[in-house]
C-alpha cells in the first residue's frame, strides 16, 4: 500500500511541475506585460525599472525557477487587468466554485446512486424506463438550458428560490462560505441542480450497466443462494463491485465541474472562478489565465490522486495487479 | 416416503425460445431422506444443475418452473413468497456453488461473507457470528482460521476457496445442502480433499446432501442413493451399489461402460452412440430410444413411466430393463 501510494504521489508531483511549466510558457510568451502594466506617459527609465522588477532580462530557466518558487510560496504574480495579486483574485472566487461543485456532487450521489441501483436491479420496471428516458434528457440538454428552465420555474413563476448570486456569506478567515446561512443555502440549490443534471444522468447509466453485468455473476448468484436480503446483495455485494469505474468517473467529473462551470456560473451570476476566467480572457490577462490553468490542473491531479488512493480500499486486488 | 426431508414430485421447468416453448425438466420426481446423500448424475445438459436451481428457486430467466411440487419437511416450497423462499435458502437448504474462482465476492473478505450469511439467518450477535465463522473456517480444514477471516478470496487457492464455499453453504446450519458439481472446477489432487471435507461435515452435522456430478466415481464414493437423469427426465433411481452394479436402464449401463476407470484396458471403454438430444428435438416416447439398442416400436411412441423394482427400493423408466446389468 505504501509503495502504491508513494508511486502515485511522485507521479502527481511530476505532472504538476510540467503543468506549471506550460503555464509559465503562456505568461512568458503570450501578450506584452509591459504594454499592459505601463501607463501611456511612462518613461524609458520606468520601462527599464519594470523590466528589472519583472525579471524580464533574465534567462528563461532562471525565470521559470523563480516563477515556480513563487507558486510554492503562494506568490502567483500580478494581474495585468486589475493590477492586484492573482492570489487574492483567486482566493476571493475559489470558495464559491468549490462549494458549488461539492453541492452538485452531493446531489449527484443522492439522486444517481439509488436511481442507478433501481435501474440495474429492475431494468424492465416502469420506473426504470422512466428514469432512463429522463436521463437521456439529462445527457443531451446543455447545462445553461436546464439553468434557465430552473430559474423560469422556481424563481420567476414560483418565487421560491433566488435566481442569482450566492446569498449571504460567512467569513471563516481562510474561506468565505455560503453554506452556513439560509440565503446562501437557498442560493446554491438551483445552480447545483443545473450543474448536476449531466452527472446524474451519466452516473445512473454507468451504475445501471455495471450492475446489470455484476447481477449475472456467479458471486451474486451464490449470495442469493445463501439467502442474503436483496438490499444487502445489491447495495453491498454487487454495488461494491461497480465502484471502481463509478469513482473514477465521479473524480473526473468533479474536476470538470470546477474547471468548466463557466456557463452555469454565468447563468446564475455565481461569483466563482468561471466568471473570473471569462473576464480574464476578454482582457488577455495572461497571469490570471495561466494561474487558473495551473490551479485547475493541480485540482484534477489532486482529485485523481485521491481517486487512485481509494482504489485499494474498494478493490484489494488492485494492489496485487500493481505488484 | 412420508419421512422424506425433501420430496420433489413431477417437477417441470420450461423456457421460451422465440415462439417455441421448450421443456428442460420434464416430470422429475425423487426424495431425499434426512441425513442421506443422493447423487444426481447425467451428461451435460441432462438437467442436473437445473434441478438443484429449481428447488431453491434460483432459475435464471427465461427458465421457469411451470409445474410440480417441492416439499421440504412437509412444507410446500413451491408456494412460498419470494421473501419466505429467501429465508429457506441458506438456512434450510444450503447451496455449494460450482466454480470457487468466481463464486466468492472478490471485494469482500472471507469473514464478511461468512458473518453476513450467519447473521442473516441465525439470531446471534456479530461477535458470536465472527467466532462461528472462525470455527467454520477450521472445520473445512483451513489453517490459521482467525487470519483467514481478514483475507480476500484472491489470496486463497482454488481448493481453499472451495472449502470456503462449503463453509458458506453450511454456516447457517441447513438440513439439506445442494452441491452443484462441487469438484468439477478443481484439480484432481484437490478434488479428493474437498470431497473428504464434504463427507466429514456430512457425518458430523448429519446434513443431507444432494450431490450433483457427472463423475460416477464420486457417486460411488459418496452417495447412498443415485438418480440418473437423461434429457430432463429421471431414467433410474435407487441405492448406489444396486444401480452401479446392476443398472436396469440401458442409459445407466451405457454411462457405466463409457466411464474411464483405472484398471480397465482401452477396449473396455465403450461410448454411447450418438448424443443427448437438444431441448428442441427430444424424440417422442422414451427420450433415449434413438441411442438404445433395445428400443422397440413401443419405446418410440410411448413414454415409459417411472416404475418400482425390487419392492420399491429403486425405480426405472424403461419398458425393457436390463436384468443382469448388461
Amino acid at each position: 500500500m505504501l509503495a502504491y501510494a508513494s508511486g502515485r504521489l511522485v507521479q502527481t508531483v511530476l505532472v504538476l511541475v510540467i503543468i506549471s511549466f506550460i503555464g509559465f510558457l503562456l505568461v512568458s510568451n503570450l501578450g506584452d506585460p509591459l504594454a499592459s502594466l505601463l501607463t501611456a506617459d511612462s518613461t524609458a527609465a520606468d520601462r527599464a525599472a519594470m523590466i528589472k522588477a519583472l525579471h524580464l532580462d533574465e534567462p528563461i530557466t532562471t525565470r521559470f525557477l523563480s516563477f515556480f518558487g513563487g507558486l510554492l510560496q503562494g506568490d502567483f504574480g500580478i494581474s495585468y487587468r486589475s493590477h492586484e495579486p492573482v492570489a487574492k483574485l483567486i482566493a476571493e472566487r475559489l470558495p464559491a466554485t468549490v462549494e458549488l461543485a461539492l453541492a452538485s456532487l452531493f446531489i449527484t450521489l443522492l439522486v444517481a446512486v439509488p436511481a442507478g441501483v433501481h435501474c440495474g436491479v429492475h431494468p424492465r420496471s416502469a420506473l426504470a424506463k422512466a428514469i432512463m428516458f429522463g436521463s437521456i434528457a439529462g445527457v443531451t440538454l446543455p447545462n445553461f438550458v436546464v439553468g434557465i428552465a430552473l430559474i423560469g420555474i422556481f424563481s420567476v413563476k414560483l418565487g421560491w428560490l433566488p435566481s442569482f448570486g450566492r446569498g449571504q456569506v460567512v467569513d471563516l478567515g481562510f474561506w468565505r462560505t455560503g453554506l452556513l446561512t439560509a440565503s446562501g443555502l437557498k442560493a446554491i440549490i438551483l445552480p447545483a441542480i443545473a450543474l448536476s443534471t449531466f452527472q446524474v444522468a451519466l452516473v445512473i447509466r454507468l451504475i445501471r450497466t455495471q450492475l446489470m453485468e455484476v447481477g449475472l455473476s456467479d458471486h451474486v448468484r451464490f449470495a442469493r443462494a445463501r439467502g442474503l436480503t436483496d438490499n444487502r446483495i445489491w447495495y453491498v455485494y454487487a454495488l461494491r463491485n461497480t465502484l471502481l469505474p463509478v469513482v473514477t468517473m465521479l473524480g473526473l467529473q468533479l474536476g470538470n465541474i470546477i474547471a468548466f462551470s463557466v456557463v452555469t456560473e454565468n447563468v446564475f451570476a455565481w461569483p466563482g472562478l468561471g466568471s473570473l476566467f471569462l473576464q480574464s480572457i476578454q482582457a488577455a490577462d495572461m497571469p490570471v489565465i495561466s494561474i487558473y490553468l495551473i490551479l485547475i490542473g493541480a485540482m484534477f491531479m489532486v482529485i485523481n490522486l485521491f481517486v487512485e488512493l481509494s482504489y485499494p480500499l474498494i478493490d484489494p486486488r488492485v494492489l496485487r495487479r500493481k505488484a | 416416503m412420508s419421512a422424506a426431508l425433501l420430496e420433489v414430485r413431477d417437477l417441470r421447468v420450461e423456457l421460451k425460445r422465440g415462439k417455441q416453448q421448450l421443456t428442460a425438466l420434464d416430470g422429475i420426481s425423487f426424495a431425499i431422506a434426512p441425513g442421506e446423500v443422493l447423487g444426481v448424475v447425467g451428461e451435460s445438459g441432462a438437467g442436473k444443475s437445473l434441478t438443484g436451481a429449481a428447488i431453491i428457486d434460483l432459475l435464471v430467466p427465461p427458465l421457469k418452473r411451470t409445474g410440480g411440487e417441492i416439499v421440504l419437511s412437509g412444507r410446500h416450497l413451491d408456494a412460498l413468497s419470494r421473501e419466505d423462499m429467501r429465508k429457506v435458502r441458506g438456512r434450510r437448504i444450503g447451496f455449494i456453488a460450482q466454480d470457487p474462482m468466481t463464486s466468492l465476492n472478490p471485494v469482500l473478505t472471507i469473514g464478511q461473507q461468512l458473518v453476513d450469511t450467519i447473521v442473516t439467518h441465525l439470531p446471534v450477535s456479530k461477535e458470536e457470528a465472527r467466532q462461528r465463522a472462525v470455527r467454520w473456517i477450521a472445520r473445512v480444514g483451513l489453517s490459521d482460521p482467525a487470519r483467514r477471516l481478514d483475507q480476500y478470496p484472491h489470496q486463497l487457492s482454488g481448493g481453499m476457496r472451495q472449502r470456503v464455499v462449503i463453509a458458506l453453504a453450511l454456516c447457517a446450519e441447513p438440513e439439506l445442502v445442494i452441491a452443484d458439481e462441487p469438484t468439477t472446477a478443481l484439480d484432481v489432487s484437490v478434488q479428493a480433499h474437498v470431497l473428504q471435507v464434504l463427507r466429514d461435515l456430512h457425518e458430523e452435522t448429519g446434513v443431507a446432501v444432494m450431490l450433483i456430478t457427472h463423475d460416477l466415481g464420486v457417486i460411488a464414493k459418496m452417495a447412498d442413493r443415485v438418480a440418473v437423469l437423461y434429457a430432463g427426465r429421471v431414467a433410474e433411481i435407487g441405492p448406489t451399489s444396486e444401480v452401479l452394479r446392476t443398472p436396469r436402464h440401458p442409459y445407466t449401463s451405457g454411462l457405466m461402460r463409457a466411464t474411464v476407470a483405472p484398471g480397465l484396458d482401452r477396449k473396455a471403454l465403450d461410448p454411447i452412440p450418438g448424443s443427448m438430444p437438444n431441448l428442441s428435438s427430444i424424440p417422442p416416447g422414451c427420450a433415449f430410444n434413438p441411442r438404445c439398442a433395445r428400443a422397440t416400436a413401443e419405446c418410440r411412441s410411448q413414454r415409459p413411466p417411472l416404475v418400482d423394482y425390487r419392492d420399491g427400493a429403486g425405480k426405472h423408466a424403461c419398458f425393457h430393463p436390463l436384468e443382469d446389468g448388461r
